[in-house]
């Protein structure tokens, strides 16, 4: 090809290119909630709600927590890496008290069960209990742990399936209280 | 979607998974390609591979130095086997300088190799972007076309395979450049030339992108340049070829 035709390319790609970046630019103010998006356990979605009954007998709602991020971990008594990232929720849960609400859905299990291991542990984070696995369902949750961290409007933006230590916990909040 | 495959006992998740086989596959395509140019196709091989340890040290190496206090706590997890403390941006640069060396260290031609490389690496594009698109990571914007997937409820552009669709035909570009006998490089700079075109135009259909500057897509901004700078090579070696007593497409 003539030089003038390779120029009259790379001219066109300057022009068009740049053109095509300003066009796709993401608008100024948008992220906040999406519009018209359904709740979905995926990441940009607002979460589904959970309502359900804490190992403490008070109701744990999530629409009610509206304005505070949130870190809603799956576990189970019975799941070694679950029992593993405990204490770092726990720090968590201490250190960013009134900030950040922490709370471990537990998932399936006696209620008993989870309140004497709680007490063994030593957690004073929100246990809500998903007895029958219908938030975990709802939450498409295929393995433990795992764990949604969500903003202040409500909006999933980041899930984490497997156990969190410190630093990717300290990761993870980056994205939900900057 | 499916996010996780359960074979048996197993749940293997699906996005890392195809990464891994992704990843083998460029390996093995590009090695393969190099032996037709009568390049040692074990050196291709073992310089993708120590790139790969190189990412993966230096990424938790970036990991630790952003997020110290909460490994001076933890010491052991400096070495332990969560997936998701990797910085791979860092990882990745490193990676790429640790795989320059090696060629560079044991003398291979740059153009062959890189020749070698893009067709690999399209082909990993292209199984990295299917095991995206099963897995639902980097979904696409909403959209009313008949073509649309539905994902939670929203229908929305298939992105992932678009992305699919532009290595594959960029990957085709370059095997005709390599069957050609064209000048070494140029199948690398055709490439480079495809995947910024793909890039540039794929990135406003997805429902997230890193920005820059105030809204700018910063993939689409980098494909933007990978786009000039291919045009620009190219324009270069052609006009070189024309030039009396330049070199031809024998130089390979």
């Amino acid at each position: 090809m003539s030089r003038m035709v390779w120029s009259l390319l790379l001219g066109l790609a300057v022009v068009l290119g740049a053109a095509g970046i300003w066009a796709g630019r993401v608008p100024q103010g948008s992220a906040g909630p999406p519009n018209g998006l359904p709740p979905a356990p995926a990441i940009g979605h607002p979460a589904p709600e959970v309502s359900l009954t804490t190992t403490a007998g008070e109701t744990f709602a999530l629409s009610a927590l509206r304005g505070k991020p949130v870190v809603l971990n799956f576990w189970a008594t019975w799941c070694p890496p679950c029992r593993a990232e405990l204490p770092e929720l726990q720090a968590a849960h201490e250190r960013y008290a009134g900030e950040v609400i922490i709370a471990g859905v537990n998932q399936a299990e006696p209620p008993a069960s989870v309140i004497a291991f709680a007490g063994q542990v030593g957690l004073s984070f929100p246990l809500p209990l998903d007895v029958r696995g219908d938030v975990s369902r709802q939450y498409a949750v295929r393995s433990l742990p795992t764990t949604f961290f969500i903003d202040r409007d409500g909006i999933i933006r980041r899930i984490q399936i497997g156990p969190v230590t410190e630093a990717t916990l300290a990761q993870a909040l980056q994205v939900i209280f900057p | 979607m499916l996010p996780i495959l359960q074979i048996g006992p197993l749940a293997l998740p699906t996005y890392p998974l195809a990464l891994l086989i992704a990843f083998w596959t460029a390996l093995e395509i590009s090695s393969r390609i190099a032996r037709r140019s009568r390049l040692d196709g074990d050196h291709l091989y073992n310089a993708g591979l120590y790139g790969a340890l190189a990412l993966i040290v230096a990424g938790r190496g970036a990991h630790v130095v952003a997020f110290w206090p909460a490994y001076r706590v933890q010491p052991g997890e400096i070495i332990g086997l969560n997936t998701q403390a990797f910085l791979w941006g860092p990882g990745a640069i490193i990676g790429a300088c640790v795989a320059a060396w090696y060629i560079y260290r044991h003398k291979l031609p740059w153009a062959q190799v890189l020749d070698a490389a893009a067709a690999g690496a399209l082909v990993g594009l292209i199984i990295a972007e299917l095991g995206a698109f099963l897995a639902g990571n980097g979904i696409g914007a909403a959209a009313e076309l008949p073509w649309a997937v539905e994902l939670w409820g929203v229908r929305r552009h298939p992105v992932q395979l678009y992305a699919a669709l532009g290595a594959a035909l960029t990957l085709a570009a370059t095997l005709w450049a390599a069957r050609r006998g064209l000048r070494g490089g140029t199948a690398a700079w055709i490439g480079l030339l495809g995947w910024g075109v793909t890039t540039w135009l794929v990135e406003p259909f997805r429902a997230e992108s890193a920005t820059i500057l105030g809204g700018l897509r910063t993939a689409q901004v980098i494909g933007w340049a990978a786009v000039i700078g291919a045009l620009w090579a190219l324009r270069t070696r052609a006009q070189r070829a024309q030039t009396p007593g330049g070199s031809s497409s024998r130089n390979r």
